[in-house]
């Protein structure tokens, strides 16, 4: 038997055995497969939830700004410290023991500061993604064959260009990772502040659900949501596999 | 200490007490509202008021994650040694393990929280998924990795199953053990600290939050304050066990 068989086999006999234990036990609280596709069916056609639309735009939204923050401050960030070895090894391990604290505890400070809209979604996305994006890129400087720096600073090269010139073509591969931590982080981060305490976008939509005991619901938003967190993370891989291509 | 040490402890200080300075001067001035964006010197004071409190729910949220960890290094480590060791049964699974490792748990918190309901279970719970599979994939990794001459060797020298995993197997695995429980132990606090915060009613989760939707500024920003350094310290004591550990098999070897 092919091991594709073997997977396929293993998905069928958990959806099967889903959907039996779901039954049995308690149907509202397990949402077998043959509940919650119907459901899945009544969000995609706008029944259940007619805004779906304008929620999902607006947890995309949030995302693209947190993200792009992210991406300046930690490129910005990370090559500063990078650049300059005294503050690197001043603020590095700084950052790197911030970076140990679970992030989530921000989240409250930052919706006391930013209030239950949008704003405080975007902070704790921008501030999840820009820590792994920094220390990529902060590793990234740190691999650069140091001669070619030295060989382009003799030719008069200003750290800027050196950093676009050299270190950046270096150490592409290096940031692309870094940038997909960050990207599936800032994702992750304002879906969580979404379901943490919000009025608008899928994790207020997915908190709605919840609360109403609406369970079929909750499962066809959730996987609605999965779906837009895989296809982000698809686009990054692309980016990803790009550089390494670029950097070999 | 040599030199450039001693300049980069002096940067460091001065930067953070500049960046406190600038912060306290800027709430004195009036510039930022004291409501949201308190002065140190009043988070100080309020660290003072609401230690006992905090520390309480602090001390709360490390057993909730102790037991936790627990669970998800042991699980982490026999599902490795297991997926590691199979190579069929590592096929089949491997990218459900994968597939669930990426997924954001979030997802899966508030059907988490409608099973187990308030409290310390779905805390322990959801600490230990978010704990599990780091730990789960590097090992089964690592086993995966193995040297096979080392393997081989012992089995010519008539190494029986056992020997082979407590004397070749295990002591290869133990820096990959290590790497997956420094990871695990921020992801347990994490799920715990969510879950607190999500559907809490004791634990430093449930207390900043409480104090957030307060608008206790001041004792939200000592609490928070307390947390992190707590995991830092957690964190940075994890990685000088690390080291010494490492220190110990360079010499062994």
């Amino acid at each position: 038997m092919s091991v594709a068989l073997i997977r396929a086999g293993i998905v069928v006999v958990a959806l099967g055995a889903w959907e039996v234990f779901g039954r049995l036990a308690n149907p509202l609280l397990y949402v077998p497969p043959s509940a919650a596709l119907p459901a899945l069916g009544r969000l995609l056609t706008l029944e259940s939830y007619p805004d779906l639309g304008e929620h999902l735009l607006l947890t995309l939204r949030e995302i693209a700004v947190a993200y792009g923050l992210a991406i300046a401050a930690g490129v910005g960030g990370g090559a500063v410290l990078g650049l300059n070895r005294l503050l690197g090894r001043a603020y590095g391990p700084i950052l790197a023991a911030l970076y140990a604290v679970p992030a989530v505890v921000w989240y409250p400070s930052l919706m006391l500061f930013f209030g239950l809209d949008a704003a405080s979604k975007i902070a704790f996305g921008f501030l999840l993604g820009f820590f792994p994006i920094a220390l990529a890129v902060l590793a990234g400087i740190r691999q650069v064959n140091v001669q070619l720096v030295t060989v382009a600073r003799a030719f008069g090269a200003s750290d800027l260009v050196v950093f676009r010139k050299v270190m950046l073509p270096a150490m592409l591969f290096t940031l692309a990772g870094g940038l997909r931590t960050g990207l599936a982080l800032s994702v992750i981060g304002v879906i969580v502040g979404e379901v943490l305490g919000s009025k608008a976008g899928m994790g207020s939509l997915i908190n709605h659900a919840y609360g109403l005991f609406r369970t079929a619901d909750y499962v066809a938003l959730v996987v609605v949501t999965l779906v837009l967190i895989l296809a982000s993370d698809a686009v990054a891989g692309v980016v990803e596999q790009r550089a390494r291509r670029w950097t070999e | 200490m040599d030199r450039i040490t001693i300049r980069i402890r002096i940067v460091q200080i001065v930067s953070v007490a500049a960046l406190l300075a600038a912060w306290e001067a800027i709430a004195r001035a009036g510039w930022v509202d004291p409501l949201f964006v308190p002065a140190p010197s009043a988070v100080t004071g309020a660290m003072l008021r609401v230690g006992a409190l905090a520390m309480a729910g602090l001390g709360d949220t490390l057993a909730k994650t102790a037991v936790a960890y627990v669970i998800s290094v042991v699980l982490g480590v026999g599902g490795g040694l297991v997926l590691g060791s199979i190579r069929s049964v590592r096929q089949a699974v491997n990218p459900f393990v994968i597939a669930l490792y990426g997924m954001p748990k979030i997802l899966v918190l508030p059907w988490i929280v409608l099973l187990l309901g308030f409290g310390t279970l779905p805390a322990v719970v959801y600490g230990a998924i978010h704990g599990v599979f780091p730990i789960l994939v590097l090992v089964s990794g690592a086993v995966r990795d193995v040297d096979h001459t080392w393997l081989t060797v012992a089995r010519a020298f008539g190494a029986r199953r056992r020997q082979l995993y407590w004397k070749v197997v295990l002591p290869a695995i133990v820096p990959t053990v290590l790497t997956g429980m420094r990871l695990g132990i921020v992801f347990c606090l994490l799920g715990v600290l969510i879950v607190e915060m999500f559907a809490g009613v004791r634990g430093m989760g449930h207390v900043l939050g409480s104090f957030a939707n307060g608008f206790q500024a001041p004792e939200l920003f000592a609490a928070t304050a307390l947390v992190s350094m707590a995991s830092i310290v957690i964190v940075l004591s994890l990685d000088a066990l690390n080291d010494r550990l490492s220190h110990w098999r360079g010499e062994a070897r």
